[in-house]
């Protein structure tokens, strides 16, 4: 029954870039807002659709395309993640956490009704680029390109935000304010502005994680619930915030997916709310929980 | 807020006038919308169970709809397959089957109660359960369960059958009234006083004496229990019962309504309910529309008025008498403030 590990760990790592590339924006918010965006997977919705309906306009199915258009996705949802951040995100300041799960899941409930409104109720399926539509085979082991492709996307997603968090002077910031927003607005941070900026950053790479899964999904109203609870789980395994605890948490959780539904093809998926039950209890700080963002 | 002391009189007076209200409804208007004051009865109940969990015990649950769906298969399964069981009996297994499970979750996520964290704990229990569901033949897998009979109530002396008419929907209003008077009755008990002490301040009152973990177990427990009865209540009503009743998006209305409503107040979550249902048929003909509404609204109370419908009603009300307007005011739950921008720098810039 697992004989076939190679497919299974292939599978687990596939698994788990795709979630980390939704759960890096969710990780990066809640580090600095210590928000849980429930609306973060409608984001990802939006730019899925964006992306979609951009490649088809462009009615190119090349590789070159297939990223412009994700880029372009995650530039309008960056633009979006702003106007989120004016109009929603500064006015929970004041709001019992309580409220704040649900204000983001209301703004969830807003961005299913626009994607139904422009984009209608059916079930739309995006073709991955020409590029990656073939398959390498190696003994047993059956990889598809576009798998691949979000294999690799997910750890060069991670590689650039370490680069950004850990050795650049924006990180640094980034990651002074999310300790001690107080202090950083004494020593002369504009704290507001560097909010803006990560939230927008945040948003972007759940439009940037839209466009690349585009083709990974059917193309529903439903796309916003798919991923985010499994983001939910990832970032919280992760520990407050740590993108890299996330992305161990999404390796992690990878596996648990691949190798339970080996191991209980009758039950796919339940292992998965297993393992974050017991992580949580074990470990409720998370793999990586200092409180830090990094 | 739920008040120290909230007068019988006038709860019962409230209770007895909207059940008037809800029983004279079908003379008036045709039976889609009966069938959706049906559906809105028990939503009360939903609401009413979750907002003494959120207001009076402090737990945010993210999980409801495993309760809810519990009690709804618990009942179907029931009525299918054991047609000779009482149906009120039927409902307090339902009502079992509710607190139990959330007996057994509880046990394991009230290790953790601090918002987000007991949040998504109640959150992956329930998908567990919906996954469970979803994938159990005797369950009937995806598609669920169909075709539940409407029950007869016997007792010795003769037989009600429920089926014909708009009997059921009377049956689902009284019933969901006498859960709701049970629910104001714990809330004013030593019980209730006891959760309040807890939830405002969970170390003070351990050093009073109360078994901090415990009460929030009850609590979970009597949440799970009448959430069950909701569940047990929709079954019949729908005739059919599926693993979407134990999807998280169900888990989120509870909460909706009371938010919407006023966790502050007790009748809070029922005028959500109803404001929901009005909002829900007043769209129902726009696709996207439905959504893009419900979610505005929601966003706009949580963002600009915290207390919900009912809160702002109190205090509009209450205004001509600043003293007791003072009291009443802020009655939110104090839960831990996991999620707020770092409040002295986080403002706007």
């Amino acid at each position: 029954m697992l004989a076939d590990w190679p497919s299974l760990l292939f599978n687990a790592l596939g698994w788990g870039m795709a979630t980390f590339l939704v759960a890096a924006g969710l990780t990066l918010v809640f580090g600095i807002l210590h928000v849980l965006n429930f609306s973060h997977g409608g984001f990802f919705m939006i730019g899925a659709y964006l992306a979609f309906t951009i490649s088809a306009a462009v009615g190119s199915t090349s590789l070159i395309a297939f990223l412009g258009a994700s880029l372009a996705a995650a530039l309008v949802v960056g633009l979006l993640g702003l106007v989120v951040d004016r109009a929603v995100f500064r006015r929970l300041a004041q709001v019992d956490g309580a409220y704040v799960l649900v204000a983001t899941y209301a703004l969830l409930l807003v961005c299913n009704g626009a994607v139904k409104l422009i984009w209608g109720l059916n079930v739309q399926s995006a073709q991955p680029p020409a590029a990656l539509f073939e398959v390498t085979v190696l003994g047993d082991l059956v990889m598809p390109h576009y798998a691949m492709f979000v294999i690799a996307a997910g750890i060069v997603v991670y590689l650039a935000l370490e680069w950004l968090l850990n050795l650049t002077a924006a990180g640094k910031l980034i990651r002074a304010i999310a300790a001690d927003p107080w202090m950083a607005q004494l020593l002369g941070v504009n704290v507001g502005l560097v909010y803006s900026a990560t939230v927008a950053l945040g948003f972007a790479l759940a439009g940037l994680a839209g466009g690349f899964l585009v083709a990974n999904q059917s193309l529903s109203p439903d796309l916003a619930g798919i991923f985010i609870i499994q983001a939910f789980g990832v970032v919280i395994i992760g520990g407050m915030g740590s993108i890299r605890g996330a992305f161990l948490a999404s390796l992690l959780l990878g596996l648990v997916d691949s190798f339970g539904t080996a191991l209980l093809p009758d039950m796919p998926g339940i292992l998965f709310f297993v393992a974050l039950a017991v992580l949580l209890l074990v470990r409720p700080q998370g793999l990586l929980g200092s409180g830090r963002l990094a | 807020m739920t008040r120290d002391r909230s007068p019988a009189p006038a709860f019962l007076l409230t209770l007895a006038l909207l059940v008037g209200c809800a029983l004279a409804l079908p003379a008036f208007v045709n039976r889609g919308v009966v069938f959706m004051a049906g559906i809105v009865a028990i939503n009360v109940v939903l609401g009413l169970s979750y907002n003494f969990l959120f207001s009076t015990a402090g737990l945010l649950s993210f999980g409801q709809a495993a309760f809810s769906a519990a009690g709804a298969y618990a009942t179907a399964l029931l009525l299918l397959n054991a047609p000779t069981v009482p149906f009120l009996l039927v409902l307090l297994i339902s009502a079992l089957v509710g607190a139990v499970l959330a007996v057994l979750i509880g046990v394991i996520a009230l290790r953790r109660t601090e918002g987000v964290y007991f949040a998504i704990l109640t959150l992956a229990f329930s998908e567990l359960v919906h996954a469970v569901i979803a994938k159990t033949r005797f369950f009937g897998r995806n598609d669920g369960l169909t075709g539940i009979p409407r029950p007869t109530l016997s007792y010795g002396f003769g037989a009600i059958d429920l089926g014909p008419g708009d009997r059921y929907y009377a049956f689902v209003v009284v019933a969901a009234a006498l859960v709701t008077a049970v629910l104001w009755w714990i809330t004013q008990s030593r019980l209730g006083r006891s959760l309040r002490a807890v939830r405002l301040d969970p170390m003070r009152a351990a050093f009073l004496g109360i078994d901090v973990r415990r009460r929030r177990l009850q609590a979970f427990a009597i949440a799970g229990a009448a959430t069950g009865i909701a569940g047990g209540l929709g079954a019949p009503l729908t005739s059919l019962v599926s693993p979407d009743l134990a999807h998280w998006a169900e888990s989120t209305k509870p909460i909706l309504f009371t938010l919407l409503g006023g966790a502050g107040t007790f009748w809070g979550p029922a005028v959500g309910a109803l404001v929901y249902a009005a909002v829900e048929y007043g769209t129902r003909s726009l696709a996207g529309a439905s959504d893009l509404i419900t979610g505005g609204l929601l966003l706009g109370v949580v963002l600009a008025v915290p207390g919900g419908i009912l809160g702002v009603a109190v205090r509009l009300l209450r205004r001509r008498d600043p003293a007791r307007s003072r009291a009443a005011e802020r009655g939110e739950p104090a839960a831990p403030a996991v999620a707020t921008r770092a409040a002295p720098a986080g403002g706007a810039s």
